[in-house]
C-alpha cells in the first residue's frame, strides 16, 4: 500500500505549508485543502548521525533537507552513498519508524 | 606453590599454544597515552584487585560484570579454564581497563568480558576493539562469539559493529543471544573502530610493567584504597 | 517600570548527582542563592515568588509542579511559584518572567532556580527526551534529533561560510582550559586539540556523532542545578552585596520545523532576540565585555557570536581561530567553560550562564576574570533556534 505524503494549500491565497500549520502563514485563513506532496528535489544540506535515539537499532542513519521544485523544503531520512549539496534526487515514501501498533512513513530521498 | 601430581594434571585444560598479544599504544583525546598488553599468568592476584571493588556496584551492571571477570580470571590463574587470555590497559601505568576472552577451537574464540576502570575516554571501545584485533588478526580466527550485559554495551558492539544475530548458539554466559563478529564484518568496521600504533617505545612500556591500581573509582564515590 | 537587579547566586556542581532527589538539588543552588545575598532562610525571608526552570521534570523524573515542591521543601511558603518550560532556554525564561513579576511592581524580591537532573536514564533516552522539543511529525517521527540538526546546520556553515572541523575542535579546548578555573564545571579534563585533530588515532578518539560533528564538538549529558536571587533595584539595600542590574531582556521565536527556516544558515532569532536586549538597555555589541553563548554544539557559539553583532556574518570561525574569543581577547566568549564544559543540565543552563555573567561583573570570577567587566550578554538557545532569549547584565557605577 503506497503512503503518499501532503502538503497544504490554502484555500484563500494558495500558499503551500509542510507541515501543517493552523493558520495560513500568508493571509491567515484557516482552511486548507491537501494536495500530494512528491517528486524531485534539490539536496540542501545531509549528515550521518550515529548516535540514534531509544528505538533505532542501527548503526547510523543519513538524514537530508531538500527543496521541491514548488519551493517547500522539507527534513527527511537519506539513503545515498555519497550525496553533495545540490544534488538532485527522488523524494519517495517510506517507514522512518517502527511504532508498537503502527508504522511512521516520511520522506527518504533516494 | 600449587603441587603438580597426576590428579592437578588431570584437572587441567589441554593448552593451545597463542601467540602473545603484541602491545599498542593509543593517543587518547587528552594526549595521554594507553598501552594495551597482555597479562601473565601471574599477574592475576593483581589485577582481581582492581575488579574487587566493583563487584557490589549495581549502577550500569559493574557488580555482575565484575564478578564475571572475577571468576573468569580466577579460572585462568588456577588452570581451570582453556585457551583464555587476558589485555589489560593502562595510562601513566595506572590500570583504566580489562578485557577478557578464550578460544573454543582454533577457528572460533569467545568474548568475555570488557570492563573500564577510568570512564569518559571511549577506553572500552578500545580495549573491546584491541580484543576483536587478537582474535581475528593475530590468532587467526574466523569468527568471535559475544553477548553483552548492559544496554550500553549491546548499542556499542550489537549495533556499532552489525554484528551478525545467531540465536541457536549459546555462549557460556548465562545462554543469552548471541551475537557475532565474522571476518567479513571485522573488515568492514576495523578502519573507523580499531585505534593504535606499533611498536611501543620501551620506556612507555615500561611503565605498564607493574601496573598501578586505582586508588579511586569515580563508579564508587567516598572509596579510595 | 521598575528596575531589577540580581542579589545572589548559586550554582551546583554540574556532572553526576550522586543520590538525593530532584529537590535536593534544586535546593542546594537556591540556598546558596538565598546565602550569598544574606537572606535568612526561615521566617521573614522576604521572598514572594519562586520559579523553576526545568524541561525534564516531569518526563524524566516523574515530578510535575515542581516549583510548588520546591517552595515547601525549603519552608518558602506562601510565596506563589511556578514551574517554567521553553526547552534548554527554561533558565533565561525563568528569569525573564521574574524581571516581569518585579518590574510590573507586583513582587518585591523572586527566586528563580533552575535544574535538570538527566543522568538517571541512559544515552539514547536522554537523546530521545531533548528530541521531543523537535516538530512530531515533521522531524521527531523521522528520528531526527537535536546533534542530527546541528550536523545539518554544520555542513552549510561549512559550505558557505568555511568554518573547519579545526575551527570546532579551537572553540571546545578554549572551553574546555576555561572551564578548569570554574570549580563548579562538570569536566576539568582539557582535550589536547593536536590529538583530536590530526593525529594518527583522532578520527577514532574524536568519532563522528553526527557528520561533520563530532564527539569533542558536542557538550555532555550533565545534571545540575543553578540559581538567582532577583530583588527590586530600589529596595536591593538590604542585601549583602550590591546587586548586578537586568539591563535588557530579548527573545524572539522562528519557525518550529528547521527546514522551514527563511535563510538555512541563518540563527534568526538569536539576532533579533539580541537586537531587542541592546535597544532595552541602550548598549551595543562593543559594549559587551563579557558573554556566555549557548554552545550545546560548538558551532552555535561561532554562528551567535555572528548573529549577536561581535563579528560579521561568516567571520565568527576566523575570530576563534585568532583567539579573539579568548581570556584576554577582543571578546572573551565562554569564560565559565560553556556548555561544552561546564556542562548543559537543560533548565539550569540559562541561569547558569547569567550567575556566570554575574561573577564577572562583581570581580569574583577567578582564575578566569575578565578585567574591569562592567556589561556582559548571555544567550540561551531554545528548540534549534526557536525560541531564543537573550539577557544583558550591567555593574551599576557606585
Amino acid at each position: 500500500m503506497e503512503q503518499e505524503m501532503y502538503a497544504y494549500k490554502c484555500t484563500t491565497c494558495g500558499e503551500l505549508h509542510h507541515p501543517k500549520h493552523y493558520v495560513c502563514k500568508k493571509c491567515g485563513n484557516r482552511e486548507f485543502e491537501k494536495v500530494p506532496l512528491a517528486g524531485e528535489v534539490t539536496l540542501v544540506t545531509y549528515t550521518k548521525v550515529y548516535n540514534l535515539p531509544e528505538g533505532y537499532m542501527k548503526p547510523y542513519i543519513g538524514f537530508g533537507i531538500a527543496k521541491f521544485e514548488n519551493g517547500l523544503v522539507v527534513s527527511g531520512q537519506l539513503e545515498v552513498e555519497n550525496p553533495e549539496i545540490g544534488m538532485k534526487l527522488m523524494a519517495t515514501v517510506g517507514v522512518v519508524k517502527e511504532g508498537i501498533g503502527k508504522d511512521y512513513y516520511g520522506f527518504i530521498f533516494k | 606453590m600449587m603441587i603438580v601430581d597426576k590428579m592437578e594434571q588431570s584437572l587441567r585444560p589441554v593448552e593451545t599454544p597463542m601467540v602473545t598479544y603484541p602491545p599498542k599504544y593509543i593517543t587518547m583525546a587528552t594526549g595521554e597515552k594507553l598501552v594495551i598488553r597482555q597479562i601473565a599468568r601471574e599477574e592475576v592476584p593483581h589485577i582481581l584487585e582492581a575488579v574487587k571493588p566493583l563487584m557490589t556496584v549495581e549502577a550500569d551492571f559493574y557488580d555482575i560484570v565484575a564478578s564475571r571477570i572475577y571468576s573468569e580470571l580466577l579460572g585462568y590463574y588456577r588452570y581451570r579454564v582453556k585457551d583464555e587470555y587476558c589485555l589489560i590497559g593502562t595510562i601513566d601505568g595506572v590500570l583504566v581497563g580489562i578485557v577478557n576472552g578464550r578460544l573454543i577451537d582454533d577457528k572460533v574464540g569467545m568474548s568475555y568480558h570488557t570492563m573500564t576502570l577510568k570512564q569518559g575516554l571511549r577506553i572500552g571501545a578500545q580495549l573491546f576493539a584491541a580484543k576483536m584485533e587478537y582474535h581475528l588478526d593475530f590468532l587467526n580466527q574466523e569468527e568471535v562469539l559475544i553477548v553483552a550485559e548492559s544496554p550500553n554495551g549491546f548499542k556499542r558492539w550489537m549495533i556499532e559493529y552489525e554484528l551478525e544475530s545467531r540465536p541457536e548458539t549459546w555462549h557460556e554466559l548465562g545462554g543469552v543471544p548471541t551475537f557475532v563478529l565474522t571476518k567479513a564484518l571485522w573488515e568492514k568496521h576495523k578502519a573507523t573502530k580499531l585505534g593504535g600504533r606499533r611498536p611501543v617505545k620501551e620506556e612507555l612500556l615500561k611503565t605498564a610493567e607493574h601496573p598501578i591500581l586505582p586508588a579511586t573509582y569515580a563508579q564508587i564515590p567516598g572509596y579510595k584504597r | 517600570m521598575r528596575e531589577v537587579g540580581i542579589v545572589g547566586v548559586g550554582h551546583s556542581k554540574f556532572g553526576k548527582m550522586s543520590g538525593g532527589t530532584f529537590t535536593d538539588m534544586l535546593s542546594m543552588a537556591a540556598v546558596q542563592a538565598l546565602d550569598d545575598a544574606g537572606v535568612k532562610t526561615g521566617m521573614g525571608h522576604g521572598v514572594d515568588q519562586v520559579f523553576v526552570s526545568t524541561m525534564g521534570a516531569g518526563i524524566l523524573n516523574k515530578q510535575s509542579g515542581i516549583a510548588s515542591a520546591l517552595v515547601d521543601y525549603l519552608n518558602l511558603r506562601p510565596a506563589m511559584a511556578e514551574t517554567i518550560e521553553n526547552g534548554p532556554a527554561s533558565g533565561a525564561s525563568a528569569i525573564k518572567l521574574g524581571y516581569m513579576a518585579i518590574a510590573s511592581g507586583m513582587c518585591d524580591c523572586v527566586l528563580v532556580v533552575g535544574g535538570e537532573m538527566m543522568r538517571v536514564v541512559s544515552g539514547w533516552e536522554g537523546t530521545d527526551f531533548v528530541a521531543t522539543m523537535l516538530h512530531p511529525e515533521a522531524e521527531y517521527n523521522y528520528g531526527l534529533t537535536l546533534p542530527a540538526f546541528a550536523g545539518l546546520f554544520t555542513k552549510l556553515c561549512m559550505e558557505k561560510y568555511g568554518v573547519t572541523e579545526t575551527d570546532l575542535s579551537i572553540v571546545a579546548v578554549k572551553n574546555h582550559e576555561n572551564a578548569t578555573h570554574n570549580p563548579v564545571a562538570h569536566i576539568h579534563v582539557v582535550p589536547n586539540l593536536y590529538c583530536i585533530t590530526e593525529d594518527e588515532d583522532a578520527p577514532i578518539m574524536n568519532p563522528y556523532v553526527a557528520e561533520p560533528l563530532r564527539m569533542y564538538h558536542c557538550c555532555p549529558v550533565s545534571d545540575g542545578s543553578a540559581a538567582v536571587l532577583l530583588c527590586a533595584m530600589d529596595k536591593a539595600d538590604k542585601f549583602k552585596k550590591k546587586p548586578i542590574k537586568i539591563a535588557g531582556i530579548g527573545q524572539a521565536t522562528d519557525t518550529h520545523a528547521v527546514a522551514e527556516r527563511e535563510v538555512p544558515t541563518d540563527l534568526l532569532a538569536v539576532r533579533l532576540a539580541a537586537q531587542m536586549a541592546y535597544k532595552m538597555s541602550g548598549l551595543t555589541p562593543q559594549d559587551i565585555d563579557v558573554a556566555e553563548l549557548h554552545d550545546a554544539f560548538q558551532i552555535l557559539e561561532i554562528v551567535e557570536s555572528e548573529e549577536v553583532g561581535f563579528f560579521k556574518r561568516g567571520e565568527g570561525h576566523i575570530a576563534a581561530r585568532n583567539g579573539e574569543t579568548k581570556i584576554g581577547g577582543k571578546i572573551p566568549i565562554n569564560t565559565s567553560g560553556g556548555l561544552k564544559a561546564k556542562g548543559h543540565p537543560l533548565g539550569a543552563t540559562g541561569i547558569s550562564q547569567v550567575v556566570e555573567i554575574v561573577k564577572q561583573l562583581r570581580g569574583e570570577a577567578t582564575g578566569r576574570q575578565v578585567e574591569g567587566a562592567k556589561a556582559g550578554l548571555a544567550v540561551n538557545f531554545g528548540g534549534f533556534g526557536n525560541n531564543v532569549v537573550a539577557t544583558i547584565l550591567t555593574k551599576e557605577e557606585a
